[in-house]
């Protein structure tokens, strides 16, 4: 028993001097992760402060320190033969380059640190500044130029800014709320510029080391695309060879910031380009062609990467020639279609008509259709001799027209469709008004039919045809055209 | 700085609608010759070789202005008609072609003769003449009006088609008989 708790209090023991040895060693990565932490609360607390050591570290890292150096050695000496044996990733230039990279990255952040470090001191001087001039170095330059000085015509901004710029900047100057700074502040303000352009030097020194060494490493990547841009590519892919493996579409949005819309519409377009947005290339095709050259950049340049992985092409004349076929295909897009010829007559008769239907054609059909009247006179009846118009089987058949054996008495009035020529119109509205003073003797308005008798109603008279009996020699309206007395 | 204007923002899009610009006023300006013939095997092989399409032939010379009038019609129309017709030109001061100038008895010029499957079609405008057509025409759209016509003709096998032209499109000419 005593054994038991003897052994339980020594686990406990145990775990205790555990949880001191996890102490001991997460103790490092603890303070560098306090480090961290330190820093970016310093980000956040960058308002308060007052020292710009605390705000801006880097310069004093021994890292950076070390690169630099190194850098700074390797631009003093010129390069040596390259040396085709050893595998890329075990160059130590390689290696360099690779930390070169990440150290650039880490700089541009650090030169936005003290940017906001600049602003802040300097906001009460003159805050409009930091509207008009945007860029964070041009910025530190002017601070530096300006300084304390509130007459803005005793400052010589030429060269450091646009024009029209500086033409706004004092203008503005003129009206501008601030008060000359402090003395100590002020102090701080040109040591934080100074910083800046420290940063911005050590920064250029780096890409012009990489970008120098590119043209070794990476020949035909950066014939097609540029060294800054292959360096960057390089650097985000992890290697040369991680390049080379990875598929165009990968390569295309290496580098791609994803932008944070915050409420924008999502309805412009965001091309998927990463770094290759920054090549010469793409930026000197016309918008609308800008998705395509991307696609063809990043098919090309992962052509030339996996050419550079494997050391095919030391001198880079592959990646000149992708460059002229990119740039070729390009200027191919932009070509105007070829001008439209005029087409020659097609071959009379060659093409049927095409007949339409529809409710117009129909309507217009109806004008000219077979009547139910003409209906009538085609047919006959059987066994019965039809009417005619001359009598006696001459002339045109009536055929079932008015026949006895109809069921109507007359024929339907419904307004004819038929197109009738105006003087036959006339002619006809004539007979119908006939009755009146003019009217021939030999008219008559009764009917004589075989088997019904007398008809009080002709039939045919409604149909504007008359009886047979009509005479056709003397004119219904006229008169004796000469009268003699005897 | 005011930014450029989003339409034409960059140059290359502006050289492209001026390239654009001078290719279309170029291929409006060239135009493809019309054959000349001054041989007789040329006319032959022409005449043979022509199937299913109206062959024009114009006898003429290019001093006469009267013909570079025609000629000017012809050139311009000749594309218009290519799938139904043939347009040539016969320069009539060569030696060997006197013996078709003197077959279709050509004594004015410019005068057009029109063929259709290596067979003399006649036009009948209105004038002596019905073997050929003498003069120029007024428009463009009455030379094709007549080629139109001798097609439907021909391709009706008629060997003789009436014009279509009012008269005083017609250009008119007496004829002479042993220069009476």
């Amino acid at each position: 028993m005593a054994t038991l708790e003897d052994s339980f209090l020594a686990d406990l023991d145990d775990l205790s001097d555990n949880e001191a040895e996890l102490d001991e060693s997460d103790g490092d990565d603890a303070k560098k992760d306090e480090e961290d932490i330190d820093m970016d609360m310093a980000d956040l607390e960058t308002l308060n402060y007052d020292d710009l050591d605390s705000v801006s570290k880097l310069q004093k890292s021994q890292r950076y320190l070390d690169i630099m150096h190194k850098v700074e050695e390797a631009l003093g000496k010129e390069s040596d033969g390259t040396e085709k044996g050893i595998v890329l990733e075990d160059d130590p230039e390689y290696k360099l380059i690779v930390d070169c990279n990440q150290l650039s990255v880490d700089i541009e952040n650090e030169i936005a640190i003290v940017h906001n470090f600049i602003r802040d001191k300097y906001r009460l001087k003159f805050q409009e500044l930091e509207s008009l001039v945007n860029h964070p170095i041009d910025y530190a330059r002017v601070v530096k130029k300006i300084g304390n000085e509130t007459d803005l015509t005793l400052v010589d901004l030429e060269g450091l800014l646009p024009s029209a710029i500086i033409m706004v900047v004092s203008v503005t100057a003129l009206t501008t709320k601030g008060s000359p700074l402090p003395e100590d502040v002020l102090q701080k303000t040109l040591e934080a510029c100074d910083r800046a352009l420290d940063l911005d030097s050590a920064r250029k020194k780096v890409l012009d080391f990489v970008e120098s060494k590119m043209g070794s490493i990476a020949p035909n990547l950066s014939a097609i695309v540029g060294s800054a841009v292959a360096a960057k590519l390089m650097g985000t892919a992890g290697g040369l060879s991680a390049l080379a493996k990875m598929p165009a579409c990968n390569v295309q949005v290496l580098g791609h910031k994803r932008k944070n819309l915050a409420g924008f519409s999502s309805a412009t377009s965001q091309l998927r380009v990463g770094y290759l947005e920054q090549t010469e290339i793409f930026q000197s095709t016309p918008p609308a062609l800008k998705s395509r050259a991307g696609r063809i950049l990043a098919a090309k340049s992962t052509l030339a990467a996996r050419v550079d992985a494997t050391r095919g092409d030391p001198s880079g004349t592959n990646g000149k020639a992708l460059r002229e076929e990119i740039r070729k295909k390009i200027e191919k897009w932009q070509e105007p279609p070829p001008a439209r010829q005029p087409k020659p007559l097609p071959v009379p008769d060659s093409e049927p008509k095409k007949r339409r239907g529809g409710r117009r054609l129909r309507k217009m059909k109806e004008r000219y259709a077979v009547t139910d009247m003409r209906k009538l006179a085609n047919r006959m009846a059987f066994g019965t001799p039809e009417e005619s118009s001359l009598g006696d089987g001459l002339g045109e058949g009536y055929g079932m027209l008015g026949q006895a054996g109809s069921n109507r008495l007359r024929i339907s009035t419904v307004p004819s469709k038929l197109k009738i020529n105006p003087t036959i119109a006339k002619k006809l509205k004539e007979r119908n008004y006939a009755g009146g003073a003019t009217t021939s003797g030999l008219t008559s308005s009764l009917a004589f039919t075989p088997v019904q008798g007398i008809e009080l109603c002709n039939p045919q008279q409604a149909l504007g045809l008359g009886s047979g009996t009509q005479s056709t020699y003397f004119s219904e309206s006229g008169t004796f055209s000469k009268l003699k007395k005897i | 700085m005011k930014p450029p204007k989003k339409k034409f923002e960059s140059f290359p899009f502006c050289l492209g609608l001026l390239k654009r610009q001078i290719r279309d006023h170029r291929e409006k300006m060239e135009s493809v010759l019309l054959p000349t013939l001054t041989k007789k095997e040329e006319i032959d092989r022409i005449i043979n070789n022509t199937i299913d399409k109206v062959l024009v032939l114009r006898f003429g010379r290019t001093s006469d202005e009267n013909c570079l009038l025609l000629d000017d019609i012809l050139e311009k129309s000749a594309r218009d008609v290519s799938k139904f017709a043939t347009v040539a030109l016969v320069d009539v001061d060569s030696d060997q072609v006197q013996v078709y100038v003197n077959y279709f008895d050509i004594t004015l010029f410019p005068s057009t003769v029109f063929f259709f499957n290596a067979h003399h079609m006649k036009l009948d405008s209105g004038t002596a003449d019905h073997t050929k057509w003498v003069g120029k025409f007024h428009e463009k759209q009455d030379f094709i009006d007549v080629v139109e016509v001798i097609f439907r003709g021909a391709m009706k096998g008629k060997m003789i088609v009436h014009c279509p032209l009012p008269p005083e499109r017609i250009p008119k000419f007496q004829l002479l008989y042993k220069d009476v």
